[in-house]
């Protein structure tokens, strides 16, 4: 049996025209002589009728003041895909195909308990299976699953894979069902260069790795999401990205011992993410290793996630999520962080105070703390931890796989950029890509100017 | 239509990669340079001159960070001698530290990961590993650090983040030609 999971995003299903160019590709396969698992997500995107944070807004909108139970907004958020999948399943049956609309559950998707966010543990295929050898085209929901099912608790909950999880639904089911392929269908023909609304010479990619997709989508592109791509690369099921609305290849996502995939050093630019740079100077360098470890414990016990961590040896620099940095900044602001002496020092004091303080001690707590150790100074240094920030910036990526052996690809991105005036306030690698730090108002330039240099030249 | 089967069950197909952190890994050799660059008006120059010289000399750096008056960023032991004497010629001050290794704990989805920096950092310190640099991307958080501490610290790591048992990948970092 040659199974290929068909996956269609919110836009292939959004209008009944567009259901019928997604309906046409599966027929077109099972016409070829597949056995087509469609996959969809909810109708639509942000603001339609079923689009999955139209039902969240439902739900919250009931009293803004109580947020609904994860186990209920699960629930809620499920009935986007089960809208879909009949919409869709009705759609193939209209068109003469036998079609069966499937939830997770009844796909036998299995997930831990992680309400919002759960992981497949296991699928059990075979009722599909069956409905395949008896001719049937399953239309499963995207991006659900349930709880295993019990008689002592309860009889399998519903549960949502959280973010891009219609694309995880897919590369799971392509395992469970050991499809020969996985295709994620979307509004473009395949895996870009960069975003093509912001470079419109980007180019269609006909081969890539799956770790160069899974960074190119961890970095901001929306292609597929990089759960799906890591699960296609555990278990080697070959992926493909392709537009519903034209007939282009694609591309396809393969391991980098398939004969086709190409290693390529430059594959991308991309851009992502809403971000606040905090810079704090730390003087006294035998302490800053507490006073760091502080800093990361505090911003760990608030949920704030860090990164782009930076040392020197007066300063901790990091970036949050814009989001996330109001929380950031009252945690910080007036924080004290007491280091010990193990001896009292040559002015006879026995401890260090840090006290950190934002916008020139201005702001609220730092002002109420401050005098408050007026008192102890005769015993203790209190010793102020200004810090600087700078709002409003994004980061731009070079997507480049074994840049770390290549010399030169730096000196070309700061080149670039600087040339053109872009500020670059910080500067992250891996082993797959280099992101600089840079105003927000810049992207576009940036994105395009990269793009222009690499990839145009 | 068919009735659901329910008794028969395939045998667990491990779908997704664990929560967390799931593997560490080490790169030996590994050096780390820290070049003055000022804070005038020819920052942003000398900071060009400095990745174009290293270009040219055929070495690549990673682990790039900016400062306000200096450049750090490591590069592979084997490089040092060369970088030392390219940046010199072009009269930029280089410190650099050698015998250092690079240990990264891999995760997914890192950066939606609160609470990773603190651990490694805990469990650094708790064997005397002190960070010279860090690096972080969507799947691993990497710091440099002395390479005689780094069985100490994949063994601090691995307990922190429960891997016992599981030894780190190595990594090399072997030079390849200019882009």
């Amino acid at each position: 049996m040659k199974i290929l999971v068909q996956k269609f995003g919110g836009t292939s299903v959004d209008r009944h025209e567009h259901r019928i160019l997604a309906a046409r590709k599966v027929i077109k396969a099972k016409e070829a002589g597949f056995q087509p698992v469609v996959v969809v997500s909810a109708i639509g995107r942000s603001g339609a009728p079923y689009a999955t944070d139209t039902l969240i807004k439902f739900l919250k909108d009931i009293d803004p003041q109580v947020p609904p139970a994860a186990r209920e907004l699960d629930m809620m958020m499920a009935c986007g895909e089960i809208i879909s999948t009949a919409v869709f399943a009705h759609t193939l049956q209209t068109l003469g195909y036998k079609a069966i609309a499937l939830s997770g559950g009844q796909a036998g998707i299995i997930t831990d308990r992680e309400f919002g966010n759960a992981r497949i543990q296991e699928i059990r295929p075979q009722y599909i299976l069956r409905l395949l050898e008896q001719g049937y085209i399953p239309v499963v929901c995207g991006f659900q699953g349930i709880t295993e099912p019990s008689d002592e608790y309860e009889h399998g909950a519903i549960t949502t894979l959280g973010r891009g999880g219609s694309d995880t639904t897919g590369s799971a089911l392509g395992v469970a069902l050991h499809a020969v392929a996985v295709e994620i269908y979307t509004d473009v023909d395949g895996v870009k260069t960069a975003d093509p609304d912001l470079v419109k010479n980007a180019r269609t990619i006909p081969v890539c790795t799956y770790e160069e997709v899974a960074e190119i989508a961890h970095q901001g592109a929306k292609v597929v999401h990089p759960r799906a791509a890591e699960i296609a690369m555990d278990h080697n099921i070959p992926l493909w990205v392709k537009s519903t609305f034209s007939d282009s290849p694609g591309t396809r996502i393969a391991g980098e011992d398939a004969p086709e995939a190409v290693r390529r050093r430059l594959t991308g630019i991309t851009h992502t993410g809403k971000i606040v740079y905090i810079r704090l100077e730390i003087e006294n360098a035998e302490h800053k290793s507490q006073v760091e470890n502080e800093v990361y414990r505090m911003m760990a016990q608030a949920g704030v996630n860090i990164y782009l961590v930076t040392f020197s040896p007066t300063a901790l620099s990091f970036a949050v999520p814009r989001n996330l940095y109001p929380v950031a900044r009252d945690l910080l602001d007036g924080m004290v962080v007491p280091v010990g002496h193990e001896k009292p020092d040559a002015e006879g004091k026995i401890a260090t105070y840090y006290i950190f303080k934002f916008s020139e001690g201005l702001d609220l707590a730092y002002r109420v703390q401050r005098p408050l150790l007026k008192t102890v100074e005769k015993h203790i240094h209190v010793v102020d931890v200004p810090a600087s920030v700078i709002e409003n910036c994004t980061m731009v990526s070079v997507i480049a796989s074994d840049h770390r052996r290549v010399p030169g690809v730096m000196a070309t991105i700061y080149e670039t950029l600087t040339n053109a005036e872009i500020a670059i306030h910080q500067i992250a690698d891996s082993e797959m890509s280099i992101s600089c730090l840079v105003p927000e108002g810049d992207v576009e330039r940036a994105v395009r100017l990269l793009h222009e240099r690499l990839f145009e030249q | 239509m068919s009735e659901p089967v329910s008794e028969t069950r395939t045998p667990n197909v491990s779908f997704e990669r664990e929560r967390g952190v799931y593997a560490t890994q080490v790169t030996r050799d590994v050096a780390h340079a820290v070049v003055s660059v000022g804070d005038d008006a020819l920052r942003s120059s000398r900071i060009l001159q400095l990745f174009r010289i290293l270009a040219e000399a055929n070495i690549p750096i990673f682990l790039i960070k900016m400062h306000r008056s200096a450049v750090t960023f490591a590069m592979a032991g084997a490089d040092v001698a060369r970088a030392e004497a390219a940046l010199a010629s072009a009269g930029l001050k280089a410190k650099t530290r050698h015998d250092l290794a690079i240990v990264a704990v891999r995760a997914s989805s890192m950066r939606d990961l609160s609470g990773i920096m603190v651990a490694i950092a805990d469990a650094l310190y708790s064997v005397g590993a002190r960070l010279y640099g860090t690096g972080d991307s969507h799947n691993s958080v990497q710091c440099l650090i002395d390479g005689e501490r780094v069985q100490a610290a994949i063994q601090a790591l691995c307990q922190k983040f429960h891997l016992e048992g599981q030894a780190a990948e190595e990594a090399s970092l072997k030079t390849e030609g200019a882009a």
